[in-house]
């Protein structure tokens, strides 16, 4: 079975991966900051790495080249962008999930089909709007 | 001309003051509030601050159209999305990205961004071309790396040595563009002997030069057919056959110009 990594190891990125190894998958997480392991919970199965994302070659090093799927969520919006690209047509690999804080960035990734992205912002944004006509008919 | 310059400090305002001298139309982009005052003072121009990679900060400096998009950011990631926006979204003819990490070249090339440097690519490469000076061979790659130039200084047991133009069957693939001899320098035809010490300047395409660099560095005693099979029988014959004049018209610019004073010379020592 392929593997599914993690590239940012923030509050989204190891609550995914935890998710993910309960779910019984291959899971290999990457951040650059050992400390943030930390958030992994107990029973996570899978193997946390130390690299630099921003370093191509040293992911592939790791293996990343070989993913079945990709969850990027680093912080930074370019970084994502960019290994986005890279995860999709450098190492193309099929599945590509991606987090990017600005909305407007989903322009550059449109047009690539094995990228999904996601917008915390619109999707909050479009949540809380539904509360509140909830709300109202109330 | 339309120059956009995101990012950066000493690069940005070096580069600042070498266009505007120039009469071009500059806009400036930069995310740090410090270094926005100083290139306003340092160079006496208006600074936008904010992101370059902002769709808000393309919009509020009026960065649509350039014709030149330059980003100079500290992170490689932060040039590249700023390029890619520039590109894609405010239709900039042509994006350069500087980048720190020397891979990223290749990498941000393959993902579509035209023109990428790095300084410590550029040094690599410069250094790997110094140091091959004992082989007396130098290279220089040509519009991105679709043309090749090579210098190469020719040995007495090399098999052309000694041999006129016209008579050692020169690959198809690559032409002498100019040959420096006695501090002079000479634009080939097919009469011109190939002497000893002279330094052939090669044009080829780069997946040709080592087949090129093969080909003159073949050893007298045992020249090897060039171009397939037909290379060692059409030696014996090559005198009689046409040979494919080496083309005065591909010859590097900067070359030929300091070679027209001297292009005579050849036919002189000749007749």
């Amino acid at each position: 079975m392929k593997r599914t990594y993690v590239i940012g190891c923030g509050k989204l990125g190891s609550s995914i991966a935890n998710e993910l190894s309960r779910r019984e998958l291959d899971v290999i997480i990457i951040d650059n900051d050992e400390s943030s392991f930390a958030l992994l919970s107990d029973d996570f199965s899978g193997v946390p790495k130390v690299a630099d994302a921003t370093d191509l070659d040293a992911l592939a090093n790791i293996g990343v080249e070989n993913a079945g799927e990709v969850y990027i969520t680093t912080g930074n919006d370019n970084l994502s962008l960019f290994l986005a690209h890279a995860c999709a047509i450098i190492f193309k690999i099929p599945y590509v999930y991606v987090r990017f804080d600005d909305p407007t960035l989903g322009i550059l990734v449109q047009g690539q089909s094995n990228i999904k992205a996601v917008y915390p912002f619109q999707l909050t944004r479009d949540r809380l709007s539904l509360l509140r006509s909830g709300s109202e008919q109330q | 001309m339309k120059i956009v310059i995101a990012g950066g400090d000493s690069k940005a305002e070096y580069i600042i003051k070498s266009y505007k001298s120039r009469k071009n139309q500059l806009v400036v982009i930069n995310p740090n509030k410090a270094v926005v005052e100083r290139l306003r003072t340092a160079c006496q121009i208006k600074v936008f601050h904010g992101a370059p990679w902002s769709r808000l900060a393309f919009e509020q400096a009026n960065a649509f159209d350039a014709d030149i998009f330059i980003a100079l950011c500290e992170e490689d990631t932060d040039n590249y999305a700023a390029c890619l926006m520039a590109k894609r979204m405010f239709n900039a003819k042509k994006t350069i990205c500087v980048v720190d990490n020397p891979s990223n070249v290749e990498y941000f090339k393959q993902l579509g961004l035209d023109a990428v440097i790095s300084s410590t690519y550029l040094l690599a490469q410069n250094i790997m071309s110094e140091s091959s000076m004992e082989t007396l061979t130098k290279t220089l790659s040509l519009d991105d790396n679709r043309v090749t130039v090579i210098e190469k200084v020719i040995l007495s047991k090399y098999a052309i040595c000694n041999k006129a133009i016209k008579d050692i069957r020169f690959p198809k693939y690559a032409s002498i563009a100019a040959i420096y001899r006695n501090y002079q320098i000479i634009i080939p035809n097919g009469l011109i002997v190939i002497q000893p010490k002279d330094t052939l300047l090669m044009v080829t395409t780069p997946n040709n030069s080592r087949n090129l660099l093969k080909y003159v560095e073949t050893e007298r005693a045992s020249i090897l057919p060039v171009g397939g099979l037909a290379g060692v029988k059409a030696k014996e014959t090559s005198s009689s056959e046409k040979k494919a004049a080496p083309a005065e018209e591909k010859t590097v610019e900067k070359k030929a110009e300091t070679a027209k004073t001297t292009v005579k010379t050849p036919t002189k020592k000749k007749n």
